[in-house]
């Protein structure tokens, strides 16, 4: 296994998220997570790569807390994931996700503003009157990712697919921050909206510093976006490093030889139709 | 790419189309179903006289076309009709009962009648019936009882308002608990479910009788009685909304860290609100004809008039009241509709 040295990828050293041996089992044995250790400094856009069903996006999910794990330990700067600090951690934790996630009835700007939705007071949430900082805030996000007034009162499901992730990342944008954790957030766009997406995400988290965690199974998009690429198969980090090492040979671990030939006992049909 | 029959399923054996095995459309365990339901339909015919309401039926409808010279259903159902035209529009009171009234200065749009009226009386000496003339005056109001009739109305109409209020109050919590992935302890979960069963299950006018003895006869008893009831309906959908709401929303306010009723608030009621517009308009409908009938055991509201227009054998002004009723559901139905689409558009 690669070992990625920090001084050399990405920009800060000092670690800000911080995994040691994930485990992951899910009922049926296979492991999702299977000894997963691997730092990502401050600022870094990190690329989780790896085929459907190779534990990226369960890495992704026990981050926030959405995945339970089976055993070893996520730390987030100074802070340890556990059941007491798993509030606190989801509020500097935004995520974008696959299918966007929306809720499709309600308008972009409330959409946006359920960004908040865990921070503002009750009153506030139960009445939808977020407070007018917020309001500001929302409009704010919404045109940085290049949406507009007129989106403001449109039913999400009314977007594109592209504005529609736009809508999910202003949502993930709306309080700062630390991280953002991307979950395959161009799997169901097509190759240039995915690019624009892409772009997007990388640059607001630059300007904002905050550190990106996002999964892609597209080789190409990973190595156009990441500053770092960790690998994953079966539950395992294959690779570790920067694009620029990621070679056919790497790639060729990470894709090559279908799960029926290593493992016959895997869900076959499921890994397949994915593929 | 490759080929994907074999991309699904690799191991499977090619078949030759021809040895497909298609499935029928229904296997006889459902033929025989429908025979057993057959059976207990014919069975349960004889005991309901299905085959006597088919011959009366049929007589009247023969009597209608003068084939026939006429018929039990005809006799009965004509007399009530008959009685029923023309509806009583107007009211009228005895000027001897009302004694403040002030001849010169007549309430408006009322007028004061002289019906006279001869009856025949033994003249207690001759032993003779003589004619007595009985002079009687009425202040009449055109369309006073029309207007009664409007203002119970809109008495039933405001029953049936808090009633629907009462039951959207009592079910928005019972639906956070009843609702398996939101309630807070499965025996809260059990209980919720209960209660709404319950609730559900007690018709309203046995609901309103015993409220009567307990709040005495009017309107009390009929909200109380319409709201627990409808409590009873909505907790149910509202909670059975909740739980088939889609999930991905809400996990992603959760991953926000938000709590369970904010995630309710802002990912779940966006997705069920139309729903709920939905069933409380329906509730709400209901409601304004059950509170015509709840009326009936003296809850309040025009059918407490209608059932003492009845027990009178005032058959014209039961006509007037359910003229109106009819007008006022098919209005409702009509902006119900309205609200409706516009919700859900």
């Amino acid at each position: 296994m690669a070992r990625a040295n920090p001084a050399l990828v990405g920009g800060g050293v000092q670690p800000h998220l911080s995994f040691t041996s994930l485990v992951r089992r899910f009922p049926d044995g296979v492991r999702a997570l299977d000894d997963v250790s691997f730092d990502v400094p401050n600022g870094e856009f990190c690329v989780v790569l790896g085929r459907s069903g190779s534990g990226k996006t369960t890495l992704l999910r026990s981050v926030n807390g959405l995945t339970d794990l089976d055993g070893g330990t996520i730390r987030m700067g100074e802070t340890e994931m556990s059941r007491a600090t798993l509030r606190a951690i989801r509020r500097r934790v935004a995520m974008v996700h696959q299918s966007f996630d929306l809720v499709e009835r309600a308008s972009v700007a409330a959409n946006v503003l359920s960004g908040a939705v865990a921070e503002a007071p009750a009153w506030r949430v139960h009445l939808g009157w977020y407070p007018d900082h917020l309001r500001a805030r929302a409009c704010a996000v919404l045109h940085r990712v290049g949406l507009d007034e007129i989106h403001l009162p449109r039913r999400a499901a009314a977007l594109s697919g592209g504005q529609q992730q736009r809508v999910g990342i202003a949502r993930a944008l709306l309080l700062d921050p630390e991280v953002i954790l991307a979950d395959e957030p161009v799997a169901s766009l097509d190759p240039a909206i995915s690019r624009e997406i892409l772009t997007l995400l990388r640059d607001v988290a630059r300007e904002r510093g905050a550190t990106v965690l996002c999964s892609l199974h597209q080789t190409d998009l990973a190595r156009e976006f990441g500053d770092r690429i960790v690998g994953m198969r079966h539950g395992r980090v294959m690779f570790d490093g920067p694009p620029a090492r990621f070679d056919a040979a790497a790639e060729a671990a990470l894709y090559e030889n279908t799960p029926a030939v290593v493992s016959p006992k895997a869900p076959v049909a499921r890994e397949r139709s994915y593929a | 790419m490759r080929d994907p029959r074999l991309e699904t399923s690799p191991a499977a054996p090619v078949t030759p189309p021809e040895h497909w095995h298609l499935p029928a459309p229904y296997d006889w365990r459902a033929a025989l179903a429908v025979l057993l339901i057959g059976l207990a339909l014919i069975w349960s015919a004889q005991r309901v006289e299905i085959d006597k309401m088919l011959r009366l039926t049929g007589e009247a409808a023969l009597a209608q076309v003068g084939l026939q010279e006429e018929s039990q259903v005809g006799r009965g159902l004509g007399r009530m009709f008959g009685a029923l035209f023309p509806f009583a529009i107007e009211d009228r009171q005895e000027v001897a009962r009302l004694p403040g009234l002030d001849r010169d200065a007549l309430p408006r749009f009322t007028r004061i009648e002289t019906i006279e009226t001869t009856r025949y009386e033994m003249n207690q000496t001759t032993l003779q019936a003589e004619p007595v003339v009985e002079r009687k005056e009425y202040l009449v109001h055109p369309f006073g009882y029309l207007l009664k009739v409007g203002d119970k109305m809109v008495e039933t109409f405001e029953i049936a308002i808090w009633a629907t209020i009462i039951a959207v109050l009592l079910s928005i919590p019972l639906a956070i608990l009843g609702a398996r992935n939101y309630t807070p302890h499965p025996a809260l979960y059990t209980a919720s479910r209960s209660l709404v069963s319950f609730l559900r299950s007690m018709p309203e006018l046995i609901i309103a009788m015993f409220l009567v003895l307990g709040y005495g006869f009017g309107s009390i008893a009929g909200y109380l009685a319409l709201g627990l009831h409808g409590a009873g309906f909505l907790g149910k959908f509202y909670a059975e909304d909740i739980e088939s709401a889609d999930r991905k929303p809400q996990e992603a306010l959760t991953a926000l860290g938000a709590g369970k009723l904010r995630v309710l608030r802002a990912a779940v009621l966006p997705q069920v609100a139309p729903a709920y517009v939905a069933y409380t308009l329906y509730i709400l409908d209901r409601n304004v004809r059950m509170a015509a009938v709840i009326g009936l055991v003296g809850a309040g509201g025009i059918g407490q008039e209608l059932k003492g227009r009845y027990d009178l054998f005032e058959y014209g002004h039961v006509g007037t009241i359910l003229l109106v009723i009819f007008l006022t559901v098919f209005v409702l139905d009509q902006i119900s509709a309205r609200v409706r689409a516009r919700l859900i558009g």
